[in-house]
């Protein structure tokens, strides 16, 4: 894998751990910001607490006598929780009571400026948090009093700050976690894919029927483990063919050849006349033709295989070519006593040529396997826009086994037969091909008394 | 008649060179394209022929050198290949014949001489005659000694064909594409069958044989056979 793709267990990782982070940081905000909700919401119960029990002892205020007590009053109840700060103005601005440390913003102290909404501010280091009100005395005549409370909020700060600190540092913390345990589970996950890997690199050209488990493998993944094997079967069946086409290709090379070297050499072991070279030569020319000419069948299969066979389309006249086919055979089945016949009709579109050759192949394969008297008919039926042309030969039936592979190159359904009263065994294979190339299907199937082949075409 | 004869492969050369010489035909073998052109430009040729794969100049590019030199002798061309573009091509640049490799030497014999014949077609003879046998082409009637011989239509055609050639060595490939227009090699013995036959009729009871079989060959027709 090149450097520049990221790997999938990196790249899974580096989320997991980005999509934690996040989680955790909007978590931790909202945390943060309800616990200092909540410390307003205390801060306020303390506030209005004070300003009510201000408002409570205003209330009491009637007469001159009240109001010089009212400092003391003020103090006595407001004064002895630590770090709580008040102020009360008189109307004309004069402070009535103050705490020493009351030191509130200006915009608290002023009348329009009173809000029962807290402000917070700095005040010599310590923040501090405060509301005011004006607050109406028992004396009607006079203006309501403005009254200031504020509490120091140093303690809540220093919560707050911590709790921020540990949470940045847990959020850290968990996004590496989350990122390394990420990282895990996707090796885990990611384990059957290894184990594909290692089930394909095994794979060779000598152990193509290496199958990966599909036990062991994830439903997501069982059908790419599923789709890999039925690739490996179909490589598999081709190898095979290929196999067994090499080593039949080198033993039907054999033959002749070993043929042509024990003649060639026989003859030089001595002088001999000139009629025996001769003969000699002559014999040899036969085999090598025949040799030429399974090099050319094996070429136009092996063209035909690679999809290099493109027959022209003209119409071609079945029952005309199988009458010109008769009249080619008509010597040899004559010789052998055959009665040759052709019922019925049809045109396809084609390449005459091919056409030829293929049913020309069909027809001396009929002619060499009826016996003595026997008869072979040819039938082209035409229905439905598709042509059917049967061959069929009286004379032995062909063995099931045999006909599945009838159609095979070099296949030959008795193996002992002499080769020279046989073709190469390639021209049913090569029939098959020129069918084929046409789009059309050629089949073979035992009938009463014979064989019959029959072919499809549109 | 001269023929020019362009086969790099030594042995190959060598051998057409030899079986040419001994068809008496004067040859000429170049073993490159270039040398190829330069002997068809300059020598006065009947036939010239190329194999496709050369070195320096291949078959192509020395058939269209000779077109464009004004050289207007046919052409056959030998190939390795036997691809339908290799075909058309050839056929487009003005080639006349082509065989793909490994071909019969007496199917390369009779396509040369077709291919000479070709240009110099007299008229044809109404009868054609070897020893005492006679075909009369008009009358579609063969006799021997002057006793009239029964023929099939196929027949008549393998002895005009055989008579008309006489001398030469027919393949049996060129019979069947002849005689029944069969292309394709095939491995059947048709054309054995049907040569007896024939021989069967004008041979057997007359004295010269007419018809021998060359082993390995073909069949040829000859009124003085050896």
């Amino acid at each position: 894998m090149s450097r520049r793709r990221a790997s999938i267990t990196t790249r899974l990782t580096l989320l997991f751990a980005a999509v934690a982070t996040a989680v955790l940081l909007a978590l931790g905000l909202l945390i943060g910001n309800a616990v200092e909700q909540h410390f307003v919401e205390q801060d306020m119960e303390v506030l209005s607490g004070k300003t009510d029990l201000a408002a409570h002892l205003l209330e009491q205020v009637r007469s001159p006598a009240d109001w010089a007590t009212l400092p003391r009053q003020l103090d006595d109840s407001l004064v002895g929780h630590h770090g709580l700060a008040v102020v009360v103005l008189h109307p004309d601005g004069s402070r009535v009571f103050a705490t020493p440390n009351a030191a509130f913003p200006d915009a608290l102290l002023k009348p329009a400026g009173a809000s029962s909404k807290p402000q917070s501010w700095a005040q010599a280091g310590q923040p501090w948090r405060g509301i005011s009100t004006l607050l109406p005395t028992g004396n009607r005549e006079l203006s309501p009093m403005l009254v200031a409370v504020a509490v120091d909020i140093s303690h809540h700060e220093h919560f707050m700050s911590s709790f921020r600190q540990t949470l940045w540092l847990f959020v850290a913390l968990a996004a590496v976690l989350v990122g390394f345990l990420g990282w895990i589970a996707v090796r885990r996950g990611l384990a059957p894919l290894q184990a594909m890997r290692r089930g394909a690199a095994g794979v060779t050209a000598n152990r193509l029927d290496t199958r990966l488990s599909l036990d062991a493998v994830p439903v997501e993944l069982a059908e790419l483990a599923e789709t890999l094997n039925q690739m490996l079967a179909r490589l598999e069946d081709s190898f095979q063919r290929l196999k067994d086409f090499s080593s039949d290709l080198a033993h039907e090379l054999r033959t002749p050849i070993s043929n042509l070297m024990t003649e060639t050499q026989v003859a030089l072991t001595r002088a001999r006349s000139a009629d025996e070279y001769r003969e000699v030569l002559a014999s040899n020319a036969e085999e090598y033709e025949r040799l030429a000419r399974m090099i050319g069948d094996m070429l136009f299969l092996a063209q035909a295989d690679n999809g290099l066979v493109v027959p022209r389309r003209e119409p071609v006249d079945l029952a005309a070519q199988v009458r010109e086919l008769f009249d080619f055979f008509d010597a040899l089945a004559e010789e052998k006593g055959l009665h040759l016949a052709l019922t019925g009709s049809g045109q396809v579109s084609g390449d005459t040529l091919m056409l030829r050759r293929a049913l020309a192949n069909l027809i001396s394969n009929a002619i060499r396997h009826t016996p003595k008297g026997g008869s072979i008919q040819v039938r082209i039926e035409t229905s439905g826009g598709e042509t059917k042309l049967a061959v069929e030969n009286s004379g032995e039936t062909i063995p099931a086994q045999h006909l599945a592979r009838i159609f095979d190159r070099f296949y030959r359904a008795d193996p002992s037969r002499h080769r020279s009263d046989e073709g190469a065994g390639l021209g049913l294979a090569i029939t098959r091909s020129i069918i084929r190339a046409h789009g059309g299907e050629i089949g073979v199937r035992s009938v009463t008394g014979g064989v019959c082949f029959e072919l499809r075409m549109a | 008649m001269k023929l020019l004869v362009v086969e790099d492969e030594q042995k190959t050369g060598d051998y057409l060179k030899q079986g040419l010489v001994e068809a008496g035909f004067v040859v000429d073998l170049a073993r490159d394209g270039v040398d190829g052109l330069h002997l068809g430009e300059t020598g006065d040729y009947d036939l010239a022929i190329l194999d496709v794969m050369l070195p320096k100049l291949d078959g192509w590019q020395v058939l269209a050198g000779l077109r464009r030199a004004g050289c207007q002798m046919p052409v056959l061309f030998l190939t390795a290949r036997d691809q339908v573009e290799d075909r058309v091509k050839g056929l487009e640049l003005g080639a006349d014949d082509y065989l793909v490799k490994p071909f019969a030497f007496a199917e390369l014999l009779a396509r040369v001489r077709t291919l000479l014949r070709r240009g110099s077609r007299n008229q044809e003879p109404q009868v054609v005659r070897a020893a005492d046998l006679e075909l009369d082409l008009l009358r579609r009637r063969v006799s021997r000694g002057g006793r009239h011989i029964d023929l099939t239509a196929k027949e008549f055609a393998l002895l005009e064909l055989l008579l008309r050639r006489q001398g030469e060595v027919l393949p049996r490939s060129l019979i069947a594409s002849q005689i029944w227009d069969m292309n394709f090699d095939s491995d059947t013995n048709v054309i054995e069958v049907a040569v007896r036959r024939l021989r069967a009729k004008i041979d057997d009871g007359f004295e010269p044989k007419l018809i021998r079989t060359v082993r390995g060959m073909g069949y040829v027709l000859e009124a003085d056979a050896a």
